[in-house]
């Protein structure tokens, strides 16, 4: 059965909606800087991918002056969902219907209150808002609540892996039968919890990240949400279809909880899953939007699993988180995104920041805006903390392009 | 989907123990602690020691289940919080320490994935490894995650399972928020208290799931749940579901129904079981084990205990109805009266 995506909403540091990404992504406009909005130590220390509104903005943007105990995580999901749901032009009762699944994921939840959890924890908060704030699921049920949505509903956390594995979990609900839409996606917001989480691993670089470059000194953390509506064969009748979802695959890496195996056992077998889903040849692969995050660890081992898939014919490949950041549980979608853009209008988004390749691999990714490429099937990685790697691969419909 | 194996850590003397053999532990309080083994010869003392709670229990069921039943071909755990304690000890280093240089070891172990990633490492498992945290439907996501893994007919065999631990901090959020009775309360007048609020528990509840029937038989048929509903489409999710399986409502023997004592949401399972489910016997399981989002991983245990070996423990009846043999069990659970989910468990005839 074939699955198509018929809506994407995103919100991230280089842009407010899709259309604002693409730009971005075009014009080579990154979204790392010192954040204005976050409050943290770190906060001048480091670089971040920071969504360019505030909070107060976002409540106004959505309509939702009068509801207590929303974060930030709250808000950017809301976002992305609205603009995806209208994309897809999803009726209120096509949201609610037992057939839709809503599929969403997040590391952080409502934790990026780190300061008003610790005083609901410890007792000693003068406000009762944020108790049901803080879960990893707390956005996925107010969204649930807002459009009173009936049929399967989950939240997933596999790290960084979390979006990618919602876009596959909600393919597979819908290639099983079990329903016949799904809104799949993450979000995540710059949280004190996460900032510090990463800087007590010192994988946080101080300066703009650069993937799969040799001086590569470690991530920069973004936030955002995205979210795509995917719809089966059955119903999409002359719906305007954006691409396909061609294949996914996932795999533990079973190494070390907070990093990869040399010999890339969990990202190779990811990836020869989704090929082997997508029923296609590795040399079918046109492009691949890379997890490639700037730490040492991860970039040399994607490299590795790229080798062991592809040998010598390494499709072009890139970073996109030079742009956006890690945005950790949303990153998958939003890259999923990215992908389908390239799908779409044929281009292929340079990996910023990048000047030396790793000498092991003498690979290099694309450092510039290519335009008008025929490419048909574009992969995206995503890989999390526990050793959980998923690999997507996002299909061209023929009449689109 | 086959249930050919099942342990758990609960609050009673689930662990390597036949919960039916023994008497049920009577609790009080408005905590229901889990009952740890002492984990000889499955985590290592010094690992031990600094492992937060549900990620022991976690390791502690699945485990020697993954050591009996070696090459599963998925681990899918549903965890709503997943290591509180560490992710608030974290949390709280953040604040006392003014966002100073902080030691990772808690960080890494409060992600909820941390559970199915060690369960990977140290069993050297590459296959599919995927963690639910949706509150109240965490545990049921991942059976039907399972579902369909199985059905894609490539696997045969997968580890899934709930896990939740009651953390001080967590238990502060949930008792603010009125989740928690005022008063401490026996597990024999919980569910019958006629107050608000509930008692909190706890407990990993690991199973082993295959796609083709083993020695005895007991099979998940169907996993449905809604949210928001009218109790019209619940009622009517409750035939459907029924329906689907080719089954009436009086082929159904036995209900394990999840009152927990709050009397603001224990209606829906009384208006059910009035309304729909008249002549079948109700069982409560909650006054064992308390209430957490993944308890509906209890109440699977209880149905498969229930159907191998054909006999129902006093303390669990609520409502009898004479019964020569079990064969199909229908599991009803709801989280806050918002998340609901049916679990049909079937033993299928030879």
């Amino acid at each position: 059965m074939n699955i198509y995506v018929t809506g994407i909403g995103c919100v991230s540091s280089i842009g407010n909606n899709v259309i604002d990404n693409i730009k971005s992504l075009r014009e080579k406009i990154t979204g790392l800087k010192k954040p204005i909005f976050f409050d943290s130590k770190y906060a001048s220390e480091f670089y971040f991918g920071e969504v360019n509104i505030d909070n107060s903005s976002l409540i106004k943007e959505l309509g939702l002056k009068n509801e207590k105990g929303l974060t930030r995580t709250d808000l950017l999901s809301m976002k992305a969902f609205d603009e995806a749901v209208r994309c897809a032009n999803l009726s209120e009762k096509e949201i609610s219907s037992i057939d839709t699944a809503f599929i969403s994921a997040s590391t952080v939840g409502g934790m990026c209150m780190t300061d008003q959890l610790y005083n609901d924890a410890n007792l000693i908060s003068n406000t009762k808002d944020f108790l049901s704030s803080y879960s990893c699921s707390a956005h996925t049920m107010k969204i649930c609540k807002k459009y009173q949505m009936k049929g399967i509903s989950d939240t997933i956390n596999t790290a960084c892996s979390s979006s990618a594995n919602s876009i596959m979990f909600g393919s597979k609900l819908i290639r099983s039968g079990l329903v016949k839409r799904a809104i799949v996606g993450g979000v995540d917001s710059l949280a004190k919890y996460t900032v510090n989480g990463f800087n007590s691993l010192q994988i946080l670089s101080k300066d703009r990240c650069t993937p799969f470059d040799i001086n590569r000194k470690g991530l920069n953390i973004g936030e955002g949400a995205a979210y795509l509506i995917i719809e089966s064969e059955d119903v999409i009748k002359d719906k305007t279809c954006l691409a396909k979802i061609s294949g996914y695959g996932n795999s533990n890496d079973a190494f070390h909880a907070s990093s990869m195996s040399d010999n890339a056992i969990g990202i190779t077998k990811a990836i020869i899953n989704a090929i082997d889903i997508a029923g296609i040849k590795p040399d079918d692969i046109d492009y691949i939007n890379a997890h490639g995050t700037g730490t040492l660890n991860n970039d040399f081992v994607e490299l590795v699993g790229l080798k062991n898939v592809f040998n010598n014919n390494i499709p072009p490949f890139s970073s996109t988180k030079s742009y956006t950041g890690h945005t950790l549980g949303a990153a998958g979608a939003i890259e999923g995104i990215y992908s389908i853009f390239s799908l779409l209008h044929g281009e292929l988004y340079p990996n910023l920041n990048f000047k030396t390749p790793i000498p092991d691999f003498n690979l290099s990714p694309i450092t510039k805006n290519i335009q008008n490429a025929n490419i048909k099937f574009v992969m995206s990685n995503s890989y999390g903390f526990s050793g959980n790697c998923t690999s997507l691969i996002f299909e061209r419909i023929n009449n689109v392009y | 989907m086959f249930i050919k194996d099942t342990i758990a850590i609960s609050p009673q003397n689930t662990y390597n123990n036949d919960i039916f053999s023994s008497t049920i532990k009577q609790l009080y309080g408005n905590k229901f602690l889990a009952i740890e083994p002492e984990y000889t010869g499955i985590i290592k003392p010094n690992q031990l020691r600094r492992m937060g709670r549900s990620l022991r229990m976690g390791i502690g069921c699945a485990l020697p289940l993954l050591r009996n039943y070696c090459n599963v071909d998925g681990i899918i755990i549903g965890s709503s919080e997943g290591g509180l304690e560490d992710c608030i000890k974290f949390l709280n280093q953040i604040k006392d320490y003014e966002e100073g240089m902080l030691t990772p070891t808690n960080f890494v172990q409060s992600t909820p994935n941390a559970l199915a990633g060690q369960l990977a490492l140290l069993t050297s498992n590459n296959s599919y490894n995927t963690t639910h945290v949706h509150k109240g439907l965490a545990f049921e996501n991942a059976l039907i995650d399972a579902k369909i893994l199985l059905l894609e007919n490539k696997v045969k065999r997968l580890l899934v399972g709930g896990v939740e631990e009651i953390s001080n901090y967590n238990f502060n959020i949930e008792k603010s928020a009125g989740q928690f009775k005022d008063k401490e309360c026996s597990s024999s007048q919980l569910i019958y208290s006629n107050t608000k609020g509930t008692v909190c528990g706890e407990g990993s509840t690991m199973f082993i799931l295959e796609s083709l029937t083993g020695n005895n038989n007991i099979k998940i048929n169907d996993i449905q749940t809604i949210t928001f509903p009218t109790e019209e489409e619940l009622h009517n999710t409750a035939i459907n579901i029924l329906k689907r399986n080719n089954l009436k409502i009086d082929h159904i023997d036995i209900l394990i129904f999840g009152m927990n004592g709050d009397i603001r949401s224990d209606y829906f399972y009384y208006r059910m079981m009035e309304q729909l489910f008249v002549n079948q016997s109700v069982l409560m399981y909650k006054n064992l084990v308390g209430e957490y989002p993944t308890s509906s991983a209890f109440a699977l245990y209880l149905a498969y205990n229930i159907l191998l070996k054909q006999y129902v423990p006093k303390d669990i009846i609520f409502r009898q109805e004479a019964k020569l043999k079990y064969n199909n069990i229908l599991i009803y659970n709801h989280y806050k009266g918002i998340q609901h989910s049916f679990i049909l468990v079937t033993k299928e005839n030879c």
